[in-house]
């Protein structure tokens, strides 16, 4: 039995037409990528690399100029596609005259949901999110990390497969975006596939299944946290109550193989996904 | 790995999306709130409230002009104000919306861009017609009082000059009964409407096309202004010696992309006491509802493609 | 791309086939009544009055009850070129509007010409000039009204009053009041145009205005002044003795209308 990705991007090419007199800009360049479902992917790149455009066209706010993407198999440029995703734009507003739970209502009926299926809905979301007690409270009056959570709740509101987060802790207390953090590890328990993209590369790296690291339109890396994050011409070998005698032994052998070989140190050796980070998106730009 | 990712896409059923008149709804009275929430509506009221008490401290010279002169006052200031709030309510929606990246969280939801637009208008359209509705209501009220106060005081007068005769009496009568309360004044409250209706429709094209908020209200006014001189235009087209190709041209292209407002001008007609009938209200909703019609896909069309 | 092609084709494809609509419309409304003709615009000044009709687009009422607001004030001041100008605009913006056909006329031909009547820094050779220049003003603006309204009974009676009472031109008042009743005037026009015509100095009149009041008599709607001038006509038109009405009423001799029923 095949597997469905939640998200597919092939080949994806966006060229913004320029406007009066003004050249055209390619901000995505022959991107693939995949999101198996019940993963967390993260997408990361600095600003300007291209990741917000290609969430748009996932989410069928933007035309791809080549190339296609879909949802659970759907085309995103049908609005069929957008029964199973959910989507928590970068510092989202809501109407302020709306309270959090008229505001969940009112996304709600835009799914298609009504009476007390839509009220059971909207007090779990705002059970999970935390925002039981602001409810009834104007969204005028919301914090940025309370604002990002009704962003949340609304982006669930319609139980969708799928959630698209960008920089959901962006601007948001530490406090804050350790919840927002826990509770993509919930979705995720839950079986909601993720989709995200942030700055915070510790709280990626925490979270993320996966990571696509684009630069310059170009997604440069992509692959398993795990594997990416490793060390390719390194080799780590963990050894279980060995003595200092094996380990001088072992030294002794590597120092006998000459070459370029050599013994670093012991331990774990790791790189950060913030170092990885940096290293990617610094290499030259292809053409 | 989990429940859900072990489901396939075969075990989903995928609905297909429907235009959803509770949807649409849902989008209307949403956008009719967030517009009252500016305050414009109060606005539009106090000042149509103004324009009425100025109604009635206009000079007094006889009953007829007298009424007159407060349909003309209040009707002539709610024709701007509709057209006003119609234009600057629209420039104003669609921009916001992306600004607060509205637009993205109700249009990544399954909301056809259709619903979201039709929404939109829909929801400017109720925020004009509450509030004529309700000028209307405080229009026809005000009249209904000064028309019987000024009648009896026109007899009074004719009384005390000794002009009393059963034909004076039967004129004035009439001239009070004409210019007064009649089903003519709602009826051009509806002209109103249409009229701001059609302004509010090219206002939503010009929003799609252009998302500067500025743009769109000053090219629609000038729309706005054209089409009450569209049949002067139009007129001109259809001259029957009109040789210069560049004129027929230059005209033809004026006059069918702009509408013609003036078709809903009866406000002055029904000023000056003339009926109108079945056939005119018909005539004019429906040319309204062509207009709106075409007006709306023609939006479709542009939004459809629009890059967010 | 394609699709904002498309807008523009059906933008196009609807705006040839509104026209002809637009048209028929326009036709009906305008044959109600409701809509007025575009504005008369002469030759030399296209631009800027059709810029004008376009502005005030939908605002001619508002803007011609300012208009009227300020030549009240003007005639507050006396001041008649003023007042006439301020009209002519309210006019021209509301030509349908016959109450200020008949307002505009009352200005210039009662209350201009009698106050250059009896002003008394003028010699009285040129009062008497503004007088008739200011009565024909205002003859001249219900012409001009009925040219909109041709069916307007009451700018035809205001223009019979006129006649009669400033101008003394008791043929054109009596054609004037006929028209106020041939176009559902009160009853009274009908006989105010026959004591009109019974005081020209035409005899083809006379016969008019016998007839109308002979017939009026005929179907008992005689009234003592309809009788004294019924009495009048048969004189002046020398109706045979037999045919002429029993009343013991007397003769009127006067055509000053002013002079009111002999008593």
């Amino acid at each position: 039995m095949s597997t469905t990705p939640a998200v597919s991007v092939k080949n994806l090419t966006k060229i913004f037409k320029g406007s009066l007199g003004k050249g055209a800009f390619r901000a995505v360049h022959d991107v693939s990528l995949t999101v198996e479902a019940g993963e967390v992917y993260g997408l990361i790149g600095p600003n300007g690399s291209g990741k917000s455009t290609t969430m748009k066209v996932i989410l069928g706010l933007l035309k791809p100029t080549a190339g296609e993407t879909s949802i659970f198999g759907i085309p995103s440029t049908e609005v069929a596609s957008r029964h199973s995703v959910g989507f928590l734009p970068e510092n989202p507003y809501f109407y302020k005259h709306l309270n959090g739970r008229e505001t969940l209502h009112f996304y709600g009926r835009l799914c298609g949901m009504n009476g007390a299926k839509l009220k059971s809905r909207a007090d779990e979301m705002l059970a999970l999110t935390g925002l039981e007690d602001a409810a009834t409270r104007r969204v005028g009056g919301y914090s940025k990390g309370m604002l990002q959570r009704l962003g949340l709740a609304q982006a669930l509101i319609h139980e969708p497969r799928l959630l698209v987060l960008d920089e959901p802790t962006a601007g948001v207390d530490p406090a804050g975006s350790r919840i927002i953090r826990d509770l993509i590890i919930e979705f995720r328990a839950r079986g909601i596939t993720v989709l995200v993209t942030s700055h915070l590369l510790e709280q990626m790296q925490e979270v993320c299944d996966r990571v696509g690291i684009m630069a310059h339109g170009r997604m440069v890396r992509e692959g398993r946290l795990e594997d990416l994050i490793a060390v390719e011409n390194q080799t780590e070998m963990v050894l279980e109550n060995a003595s200092p005698a094996l380990l001088a032994k072992i030294d002794a052998l590597v120092k006998a193989e000459g070459g370029d070989t050599r013994l670093l140190r012991s331990g774990h050796p790791r790189t950060t996904l913030e170092r990885l980070f940096l290293e990617a998106t610094n290499e030259p730009k292809k053409s | 790995m989990s429940q859900a990712a072990a489901q396939t896409s075969a075990s989903f059923s995928t609905p297909t999306v429907r235009f959803s008149p509770s949807r649409v709804w849902t989008l209307a009275h949403a956008t009719m709130t967030q517009l009252m929430r500016m305050k414009i509506l109060p606005f539009l009221l106090v000042l149509c409230a103004l324009v009425v008490a100025m109604g009635f401290g206009l000079s007094v010279i006889n009953p007829e002009k007298q009424l007159g002169q407060l349909k003309s006052f209040s009707l002539g200031s709610l024709q701007i104000f509709s057209i006003v709030i119609g234009i600057v309510a629209t420039a104003l929606l669609l921009p916001k919306d992306l600004e607060d990246r509205t637009l993205y969280t109700i249009l990544s939801k399954p909301v056809p861009r259709f619903d979201y637009l039709l929404g939109k208008f829909i929801g400017v359209l109720m925020l004009i017609a509450s509030g004529l509705v309700i000028m209307d209501a405080i229009l026809s009220l005000i009249l209904w009082m000064q028309q019987s106060v000024l009648f009896d005081a026109a007899v009074a007068q004719l009384h005390q000059d000794k002009q009393d005769t059963p034909e004076a009496l039967a004129q004035l009568s009439e001239i009070v009964a004409r210019q007064g309360l009649t089903w003519n004044l709602h009826w051009a409250v509806w002209a109103i409407f249409l009229k701001a209706s059609v302004v509010t429709a090219v206002a939503m094209i010009i929003s799609c096309i252009a998302s500067s908020t500025l743009f769109t209200i000053v090219i629609t006014f000038c729309i706005t202004l054209i089409g009450h001189g569209e049949a002067l235009i139009r007129d001109y087209f259809f001259q029957p010696n009109l040789h210069s190709t560049a004129k027929h041209v230059a005209s033809f292209v004026l006059a069918a992309i702009i509408p013609d407002l003036t078709q809903f001008d009866v406000v002055d007609s029904v000023t000056n006491g003339q009926i109108v009938p079945w056939n005119a209200v018909n005539d004019m909703t429906g040319i309204a509802a062509l207009y709106l019609g075409v007006y709306l896909f023609i939006t479709h069309l542009v939004f459809v493609e629009k890059e967010l | 791309m394609k699709r904002k092609l498309q807008a523009l084709a059906v933008l196009l494809i609807f705006g040839v086939l509104k026209l002809p609509l637009e048209q028929h419309v326009t036709r009906d409304l305008r044959r109600m009544r409701l809509v007025d003709e575009p504005m008369n615009l002469g030759t030399g000044e296209n631009m800027g009055q059709m810029g004008l009709a376009a502005t005030l687009g939908g605002l001619r009422g508002l803007v011609a009850t300012v208009f009227q607001l300020q030549a009240y004030v003007a005639f507050t001041n006396v001041d008649w070129a003023q007042v006439d100008k301020y009209y002519n605009f309210v006019n021209r913006l509301q030509p349908r509007n016959a109450s200020y056909w008949e307002e505009a006329s009352w200005h210039m031909a009662y209350n201009a010409a009698s106050y250059y009547l009896y002003s008394e820094d003028l010699k009285p050779g040129l009062r008497g000039q503004l007088y008739q220049a200011y009565v024909k003003r205002g003859i001249d603006i219900l012409t001009e009204g009925l040219k909109f309204l041709p069916d307007n009974p009451r700018l035809w009676q205001k223009l019979g009053d006129i006649h009669w009472n400033r101008s003394k031109d008791f043929k054109a008042a009596g054609d004037a009041y006929w028209n106020a009743f041939q176009n559902g005037g009160l009853n009274f026009t009908q006989r105010f145009a026959a004591y009109a015509y019974a005081q020209s100095t035409d005899p083809a009149s006379w016969q008019k205005g016998y007839g109308i009041l002979k017939k009026l008599y005929d179907e008992k709607k005689a009234t003592p002044g309809l009788i004294e001038y019924l009495k009048m006509l048969e004189q002046n038109l020398h109706i045979p003795a037999a045919q002429r009405i029993p009343d013991a009423a007397p003769v009127r001799s006067t055509p000053d209308p002013q002079a009111g029923p002999l008593k």
